[in-house]
């Protein structure tokens, strides 16, 4: 998985601050920032949330094939 | 096109907790129009996917001082400033100014002194007679000592700027003089306020703001932003996050059984307060008027006809069944919750990361504190707020 954030189009909710504190973090005027664009697995799941729950859709995921997840496995 | 009126908006909820049938029955369309207090028309755009796309669509215009725009109140030019454009570029401006302090960080170090103001609060509540009245005992004077610590608004002005903030948001309540008098006093106490903040600049966000202003390039902030903004900061920042501990509250003490999770299991506090959030009762969405300044086609092919007043339904979005599981279950331990109470895109409000962390400081501290408190009243008879902007109970009576 790869993380990247827009912090033009970020206003400041600190959603994703709160909910992925390693992920995410914000400057001093609050934009978001990316602290680990390749996360461990582990923290997937809340990441994508973290995504769709973006109130401006700032955070993009770009799910890369990985070994757990082979095309045609997952359905 | 029907020649019946539309209906009256916002739904009333009689009884007090249940969800009034006009909002269950709201998705079936996606846009329908309803009267507001004032007799206008507005058409209310319905479901979760709508409503979440529009609050990010520039089409939709949030200048709602237009001639042609519908008005909230007959009384009262509620948020018609024709001196303020609340849209881009002039907005991002402003609130690129104020978002700093709204930061995780910040608002994490506030915790401590929101935490102390609870305890305090909490101590004289449990030495007073019971029932208790909720909204006087903490409900709204938490919110107002942070927002004047955060502000750097004497908090010995509270009972004063709290009745002019009263008036301001009058829809029905006051007659037109009253509503023009509590808003006079308000800009009034606000420019003394920036006067005093001028000669005694403090940590607060007045005199950064006035500071932004007096020393910085005056395409910036203006006299009259700098005033409205300031207004729009105190009052935004406690009658919303007061309204919501009442009546958040007084939900959850309706519903004994959560209040047993919570009292076994504290990391509940959050999703509880995100559901509270998400059902919440204590307003409408006529906060959320604007204005289509282009033709915007809805997701079922309908079609939004530029000049037409909009409000985006953010309790319509919260209960849409496409999004959410039995939306009108009251669920504490919803882990997928992305309600709209807070809106979205860029004007996603400001305060909420604030708000947020007051609910959850609010409502853990007093189930810590009073583990069998309950309603004093029947929940069917707590009496609701009417004709103002915040339809929240105005007492809720608890005991322990």
């Amino acid at each position: 998985m790869r993380v990247t954030a827009n912090s033009e189009t970020c206003a400041v909710s600190s959603l994703c601050v709160y909910r992925v504190p390693g992920v995410f973090d914000q400057d001093e005027d609050g934009l978001v920032l990316v602290l680990d664009e390749s996360p461990a697995e582990g923290l997937h799941e809340e990441i994508r949330r973290a995504a769709r729950g973006c109130p401006t859709k700032s955070i993009r995921v770009v799910e890369e094939p990985a070994t757990a997840n082979v095309p045609g496995e997952a359905g | 096109m029907s020649t019946q009126t539309p209906p009256r908006y916002p739904f009333a909820w009689t009884p007090p907790m249940q969800v009034p049938e006009a909002l269950r029955n709201i998705h079936k369309t996606s846009a329908m129009e309803v009267t507001l207090p004032s007799g206008d028309v507005a058409t209310l755009v319905t479901r979760y996917k709508d409503v979440r796309a529009l609050f990010a669509d520039k089409r939709l215009s949030r200048n709602i001082a237009r001639p042609d725009c519908a008005r909230i109140s007959k009384d009262n030019d509620l948020f018609m400033d024709p001196n303020i454009d609340p849209d881009p570029p002039e907005h991002t401006r402003v609130r690129s100014l104020v978002t700093k302090a709204f930061t995780a960080r910040r608002i994490e170090a506030l915790r401590p002194y929101v935490q102390q103001v609870a305890d305090q609060l909490l101590d004289e509540m449990e030495a007073a007679p019971q029932p208790v009245e909720l909204n006087e005992a903490l409900a709204f004077p938490l919110p107002i000592m942070v927002i004047c610590k955060l502000l750097g608004v004497p908090a010995e002005d509270r009972d004063q700027f709290r009745a002019y903030v009263d008036g301001f948001l009058s829809v029905t309540k006051l007659p037109p003089e009253e509503v023009g008098q509590c808003r006079q006093n308000l800009w009034k106490y606000l420019g003394d306020l920036i006067d005093s903040k001028r000669e005694n600049p403090g940590d607060d966000l007045v005199s950064e703001l006035i500071r932004v202003r007096d020393d910085e390039d005056d395409s910036r902030l203006n006299e009259h932003e700098l005033h409205f903004w300031t207004q729009g900061l105190l009052i935004a920042g406690y009658v919303t996050t007061a309204s919501q501990i009442g009546t958040g509250t007084a939900v959850l003490l309706h519903h004994p059984e959560f209040v047993r999770a919570i009292r076994e299991d504290f990391s509940l506090v959050p999703s509880t307060v995100e559901e509270l959030l998400r059902t919440q009762i204590m307003g409408s969405s006529v906060g959320t008027m604007r204005y289509a300044i282009d033709d915007i086609p809805l997701s079922d092919g309908s079609v939004i006809k530029k000049g037409t007043s909009v409000l985006l339904s953010e309790e319509g979005a919260n209960v849409d069944p496409e999004v959410f599981d039995c939306p009108m279950e009251l669920d504490i331990r919803r882990t997928e919750n992305h309600h709209m109470t807070f809106g979205a895109g860029l004007h996603y409000c400001v305060g909420a990361a604030l708000a947020r962390m007051e609910l959850q400081v609010a409502t853990e501290s007093l189930l810590r504190r009073f583990p069998n408190i309950r309603l004093a009243a029947p929940a069917e008879e707590l009496p609701r707020a009417l004709g103002g902007f915040m339809e929240g109970f105005t007492e809720i009576p608890v005991e322990w």
